[in-house]
């Protein structure tokens, strides 16, 4: 963001005129402000009286309008105003600057040269204000307002930082931006799906894309996933991103800058250091993951209840445990235990030819058909078992790794600790009578009744990597079993010999399985856990109630898997979340809420007290408590969160969001600090209009936004003209509204409207992003790989991605478009609640250089010149209306018909597009 | 339908004030020149320019000047540096002590110590004073490299070089302020986040030269294929242009917005033809171009981007940034597996052309009043990892000041017995930051901007000036 783009280089000129005449103690208060008006540098309390509320923090009650209620009330508003001033409002703007200034506005692009002649035409009274819904239902203003809220939340589709790795899955909350506001979402709804959605709305797949809010920001990979855990380093990264999330839920629904009370109360505005860190605490069990939605509500609501099964059944309560005596949980466990046996029996251990281990260890057979490993322990071993079996479908393989007294600690492992790690497991058939040769029977998944952790399992031992493996610690001394599934179960012949080859080499030395049997089965069965196999092998009348628990918990268990593998994958939305794959050592989800204590000056070496969550206290008629009951339950925080921000009585969440979807429509807040309501920011120009717009669109509007933006883009404020200037030696900065302002156009309207003009705007709402650029050697963009080599010089400006409207390009956080990027489009680092409108040398290269800018100017020219056979002049008239939308002046025709002839039409229409005319909107 | 004209001004009233009132401010602030400033500084400026040499990656200090007897003595037994501290690595588990692979000796008048990685550096130690004992407060890149560039270890900060351009902008009317020159390799950590003028003015951005590549500046020039674009299409057409825009801002008084445009075209067209002789080492001598190492493969890059840097500053650039190594696992100074091959290679590749550029810089006089900055964004452990690698270590690096007020031949600031944490003169990024603007003659404190509600500096609320290292 470049606020003050103008004023920064005065300002700093002035801090060094002032330094040099002798002022020794330069306070800001003596440097002039870069908004020209005046600010509070700190509370000013007085001894008396109590001091009047900040006007932010003031009870919100509805002002009453002035005038005779005839008119917008916003004109009637701001005309008391400008009178109080000596002022008038200008007259409306001309028809053609007026849609234009519309048509962008409400949608981002355009209207075509037709559509602005019949418009222009129209003599119909209520002609704007159809026009005005028209717009407002088009897919286009989506489009246009959510990347509004795109800089506000800071998103890009990288982590940004060191190694700025790629979010595949951060675009589905972009697309349910764009969809609430297509939808006109009531904002109240609107804040609280992206605060808690998943907590207040949990049947709605969309209220948990809406979480992806919370994590649209940078993050630091290298900190969360590559540094230990156990650091000072990571464990302050996990502090900076909740501070991260508290800052934009504050910063974009509050106006406040709450991470200012980090380090030590905030100096400015009513916010404590314990109050920053209760809000930390409401985020205290989210990190930024993958979470899984269903598109298809059905199928969400099935999976949500699974998992929460799921989790049940992981740690089942009391209640629960209980429940497990019921008759119906019984009947599923007898039928359960009756299919088991069955599949037992199909079990049957493979009688082995031979078995070599070529690490030179002795493979003995034992009685059962099993094999213990004694003599030399190489570092590095492979176990090669051949056997046959007699003709039959073949489904399943098992391993047995075996507890042994004669084996280190009992076994199964030949390590010191009883340990082994299977790196590889991989069996061939072959029928050799019929003179085959041995073929691979594909796994399809491998499971284990225990495993070492989640990358160290039976998985890992079929991944075809050396390096990985399935190993068992800290469960020594006991039996373990994996059961491999092959992808295609089949018949096999009786002389059919198998091959089953197992490797123990993948960098731990000595990790040979020391007792092990191999068995064949027709189809696949679970792998039981050690204490479970002894219950089954007990009658039913033997077992003890812990032990019949256990069975039924395990039946549960095993069908919630079924059927949540029955369920179509679902798709990823980059979000907050509490439950996720871990991702290495260090990155894992926080199994309940994490401890939250007061940081004394910030620095996790000085611990204070321990802090719950709760919301701030300096809001007339708010409680800060959020009655929070059950502690563990992370998202009832956020829940209580969602609900006290969209409290009808938290006149800040009004009284921000009107303002901000001011600033956006005038490209001025009334107040013009849209992140920063507190003492440090701005005061309104207005603050009954401000008011009024906040309780009105809260009462009256319901929370609809198109109904604001109706009530706002109706208003003569809006529609006057920007080409005044009578009111410049009384408000220069146009902060009454005597005019319209004057804006640019934002980097997405310049480009989306150049695929227009040459009628190839692709206009698909939603998907993945869209790559705009090439990349440059071996980069793959993900952990693991290199550093994005991006290069968008050479990208090819006709690829079908280059023609995806840019709300929908693929936003690299650290390397940024250099042509948006030079018309101020954000780069994600920063919340950017106020874009900069920059005027530089950078810009002019960028619009006369760039290869997209000059590529569609000839596409925009062959559109001029392919009309008839006509003559120049012709030509520059139908560049001037398809460009500018009005028609040359004498002059311009004469002038740039002269240089077409020359130059030819795609050099003139690219001057037309580097015009200020082209650019700002009037 | 024309477009309504309530307020014509004439035309020569509109140019007038162009040069005068609201639009003259506009082009000023827009060209960042020097005369802005138009008062002298905060205090008598001893540097008028920096050129900073960038080590990407945490470049090794107990391999370069941070020389411990103590790894020598203990190689291989394990590390423990007493009184029950807390031994902690970024991504590995600590290793044992592990000594220099590179041979030590002392150098020059000051007798500093200077190891074998850096023969050609080792001579100029009388020129240079030495910060022995910065610290970061993180271990890692990302945060690290955005401390020492920035102050700040989050993303969305100018970087010094922004601040800089925002306090004193360019010397010259057709070169940027701020030049930044990438390792040919690639862009380092945080891409173009390293260099970037956060919530300042988007003129502050560093602008990215790739000395090598066909394109040197992006946009500079029209791509190669774009028909019918000729010296005559872009000179008619920017006079065209002009009239158009000067003929649309004249009936919209007072939009500084729209004068500050006209004017930037012409800055891109005084830069556009700057920069062809500005690039053009061709200019230079053999000599001088194998003082840089140009005549040697592994120097040729570093050593052309040095030589650019000369030539940048020579004709107003105010501040170039020149970085040696890119992000990633390789090619840079994070030597996590070898340090012998890796930081060798990599010493290799910036030893030969930093001397040189040094050696130029003074001979041409302009060391005078021009600061030269070695840096990195954290030094090494003194253990190793994998055996004989280093992991990240926030707690002791090294950097050098050299030229304009700066005490040659000095050191401040000294490391514990291991180099493992700094102990005597520590000296912080934002004491580091303060010092190098006391040089410029700013006074970090009071170089601003309010942001969000805060009045930000490059120094955060920290930084002290370090007198120590100051004529």
């Amino acid at each position: 963001m470049k606020p003050a783009a103008q004023h920064a280089g005065i300002r700093a000129a002035v801090l060094v005129f002032v330094a040099a005449a002798g002022f020794s103690k330069l306070g800001a208060a003596e440097t002039p402000e870069p908004s020209g008006q005046p600010r509070h540098q700190g509370p000013e309390v007085s001894a008396e009286s109590p001091p009047a509320p900040w006007w932010s923090l003031a009870l919100l009650v509805r002002p009453a309008v002035p005038g005779t209620g005839e008119e917008n009330p916003i004109d009637a508003f701001v005309r008391e105003k400008l009178a109080a001033n000596h002022l008038e409002p200008s007259p409306e703007a001309d028809r053609r600057t007026l849609i234009r200034r519309l048509s962008y506005d409400l949608t981002g692009l355009p209207l075509t040269p037709e559509e602005m002649a019949a418009f222009i035409e129209d003599d119909d009274p209520q002609a704007y204000e159809k026009l005005v819904d028209r717009l407002l239902a088009s897919p286009r203003h989506g489009e246009h307002w959510a990347r509004h809220w795109l800089d506000v939340a800071s998103y890009a589709d990288t982590h940004g930082n060191d190694h700025d790795f790629i979010r595949p899955h951060a675009w589905p909350w972009r697309d349910w931006v764009i969809r609430a506001f297509n939808e006109d979402k009531p904002y109240a709804r609107f804040v609280q799906e992206q605060v808690a959605g998943d907590a207040l709305f949990p049947d709605d797949p969309q209220a948990t894309v809406a979480l992806g809010f919370l994590a649209a920001g940078p993050w630091d990979h290298t900190l969360m996933v590559t540094v230990r855990e156990d650091t000072v380093d990571h464990r302050m990264a996990q502090n900076l991103d909740r501070d991260a999330m508290v800052t934009a839920t504050m910063g974009t629904f509050q106006s406040l800058t709450v991470q200012c009370a980090r380090c030590h109360n905030h100096k400015f505005d009513p916010v404590s250091q314990r109050e920053y860190y209760a809000l930390q605490a409401v985020f205290a069990g989210v990190d930024r993951a993958d979470r899984p939605f269903d598109e298809n509500p059905s199928i969400h609501v099935s999976r949500r209840h699974l998992l929460a099964e799921q989790k049940k059944l992981k740690q089942p309560d009391e209640a629960f445990l209980t429940r497990l005596e019921s008759l119906e949980i019984t009947r599923k466990v007898t039928a359960w235990e009756e299919a088991w046996k069955q599949r037992e029996k199909a079990w049957q251990p493979l009688s082995a030819v031979s078995v070599v281990s070529t690490g030179g260890a002795t493979l003995t057979r034992q009685e059962d058909g099993s094999w213990l490993a004694g003599g030399t322990r190489p570092d590095r071993d492979t176990y090669i078992l051949t056997a046959r079996r007699p003709a039959g479908k073949l489904g399943a393989l098992r391993l047995e790794a075996m507890a042994d007294d004669r084996l280190p600690q009992r076994g199964p492992g030949r390590w010191d600790n009883g340990n082994f790690h299977l790196s590889e497991f991989r069996a061939y058939a072959a029928a050799p009578s019929a003179g085959e040769s041995a073929k691979p029977l594909p796994i399809a998944r491998a499971t284990a009744d225990h495993n070492e952790g989640p990358g160290i399992s039976a998985a890992q031992a079929v991944d075809g990597r050396e390096e990985t493996q399935w190993g068992v610690h800290p469960r020594y001394g006991e039996p373990h079993q994996a059961v491999f599934e092959l992808k295609e179960p089949a018949e096999f012949p009786e002389d059919t010999l198998f091959t089953i080859v197992m490797d123990f080499r993948s960098g731990a030395p000595g990790h040979g399985l020391g007792r092990f049997r191999i068995s064949a089965g027709s189809e696949a069965a679970t792998p039981m856990p050690t204490a479970l196999d002894e219950v089954l092998r007990l009658p039913a009348d033997k077992r003890s109630p812990a032990q019949r628990r256990e069975l039924a918990l395990t039946v549960l268990r095993e069908e919630n898997r079924r059927a949540l593998e029955a369920l179509p994958p679902p798709q990823m939305v980059y979000a907050v979340a509490s439950d996720f794959p871990p991702d290495g050592e260090n990155f894992k989800p926080a199994p309940e809420p994490r401890p939250i204590h007061l940081l004394a000056r910030g620095e996790l070496s000085r611990p204070g007290d321990l802090i719950g969550p709760a919301a701030l206290g300096c809001i007339p008629g708010m409680p800060a408590d959020l009655g929070i009951t059950d502690a563990g339950d992370e998202s009832a925080r956020r829940a209580a969160l969602a609900l006290w921000l969209t409290d009808s009585r938290n006149g800040l969440t009004w009284r921000s969001i009107v303002n901000r979807v001011w600033h956006w429509h005038f490209g001025r807040g009334l107040c013009d600090t849209p992140n920063d309501f507190g003492k440090m920011g701005g005061t309104p120009s207005n603050t009954a209009l401000l008011d009024w717009l906040a309780v009105w669109f809260r009462d009256d509007a319901k929370g609809s936004l198109k109904a604001l933006h109706r009530l706002i883009v109706t208003s003569h404020a809006w529609r006057q003209s920007s080409l005044a200037w009578q009111g410049a030696e009384t408000d220069a900065d146009n902060r009454l509204l005597w005019r319209q302002n004057r804006n640019r156009l934002s980097a997405e309207a310049v480009r989306d409207t150049l695929l227009m003009l040459g009628r190839q705007l692709d206009l698909t709402v939603g998907g993945p992003a869209a790559v705009q650029f090439n990349a440059k050697g071996d980069a793959t963009f993900n952990p693991g790989g290199n550093p994005p080599f991006v290069d968008y010089e050479h990208f090819n400006p006709d690829a079908s991605e280059a023609r995806r409207r840019a709300v929908y390009r693929f936003l690299f956080r650290t390397v940024p478009d250099p042509l948006m990027a030079a018309l101020d489009s954000p780069d994600g680092g920063s919340v950017a609640a106020v874009r900069g409108v920059s005027t530089t040398a950078v810009q002019a290269f960028a619009l006369m250089n760039n290869p997209f800018v000059i590529r569609w100017s000839g596409h925009i020219a062959s559109r001029v010149t392919a009309a008839t056979a006509a003559t120049p002049e012709d030509q520059v008239e139908a560049a001037f209306k398809l460009i500018l939308l009005r028609q040359p002046t004498d002059a311009e025709r004469t002038a740039f018909a002269g240089y077409l002839q020359r130059h030819g039409a795609a050099n003139a229409c690219q001057l037309l597009i580097n015009s200020n005319e082209f650019l700002h909107l009037d | 339908m024309n477009t309504p004209r309530p307020l014509p001004l004439t035309r020569r009233g509109f140019l007038g004030s162009l040069s005068g009132g609201l639009g003259g401010i506009a082009l000023t602030s827009l060209l960042q020149r020097e005369a802005l400033a138009s008062g002298p500084p905060m205090f008598a400026p001893k540097a008028k320019r920096v050129i900073q040499l960038f080590m990407n990656g945490g470049a090794s200090q107990c391999d370069l000047f941070d020389y411990k007897p103590q790894l020598i003595a203990r190689h291989g037994q394990k590390f423990d540096p007493g009184a029950g501290q807390r031994v902690e690595a970024s991504i590995s588990i600590p290793g044992n002590v592990m000594k220099s692979p590179f041979e030590w000796a002392r150098h020059g008048q000051c007798g500093r110590w200077v190891s074998s990685a850096l023969p050609h550096l080792a001579r100029h130690v009388d020129d240079m004073a030495f910060l022995m004992a910065m610290q970061s407060s993180s271990n890692v890149h990302g945060p690290a490299s955005y401390l020492q560039t920035s102050g700040f270890s989050l993303p969305g900060f100018p970087c010094a070089g922004a601040w800089v351009s925002h306090a004193l902008g360019s010397m010259a009317d057709n070169v940027p302020a701020f030049v930044v020159l990438p390792d040919a390799r690639g862009l380092p950590y945080n891409g173009q986040s390293a260099f970037t003028s956060g919530f300042l003015s988007a003129n502050h951005q560093g602008t990215v030269i790739s000395g090598s590549a066909p394109q040197p500046i992006t946009h500079l020039r029209p791509p190669a294929d774009a028909p019918g674009i000729t010296p005559a299409s872009r000179s008619e057409g920017l006079d065209l242009l002009r009239d158009l825009n000067t003929e649309h801002a004249a009936c919209r008084h007072g939009d500084s917005q729209l004068t500050a445009r006209i004017a930037s075209y012409e800055l891109a067209a005084r830069l556009q033809l700057a920069a062809p002789e500005l690039l053009d080492i061709s200019q230079e001598t053999v000599a001088t171009q194998n003082l840089y190492g140009l005549d040697q493969t592994e120097t040729a890059d570093f050593g052309r981007r040095c030589l650019l840097a000369r030539r940048m500053i020579e004709r107003g650039v105010r501040f170039v940034q020149v970085w040696s190594g890119h992000g990633g696992g390789a090619n840079n100074w994070d030597n996590h597996t070898d340090i012998a091959r890796e930081l060798g290679d990599a010493a290799l590749r910036m030893d030969r052309p930093a001397a040189g550029l040094l050696m130029d810089l003074k001979a041409r006089g302009l060391l005078d009043d021009t600061l030269l900055v070695w840096t990195t964004e954290f030094g090494r452990m003194p253990f190793s990892q994998g055996g004989v690698g280093r992991d990240h270590n926030g707690g002791t690096f090294v950097s050098w000041f050299a030229g304009a007020g700066v005490k040659p031949g000095t050191a401040h600031g000294e490391s514990d017995e291991w180099s493992w944490k700094a102990r005597e003169g520590i000296t912080t990024n934002h004491d580091f930051h303060a010092t190098l603007l006391h040089l410029l003659g700013i006074d970090h404190e009071k170089l601003t901007l309010r942001h969000n509600g805060i009045d930000r500096r490059l120094t955060d609320v920290h930084g002290h000036v370090i007198r120590e290292v100051l004529v």
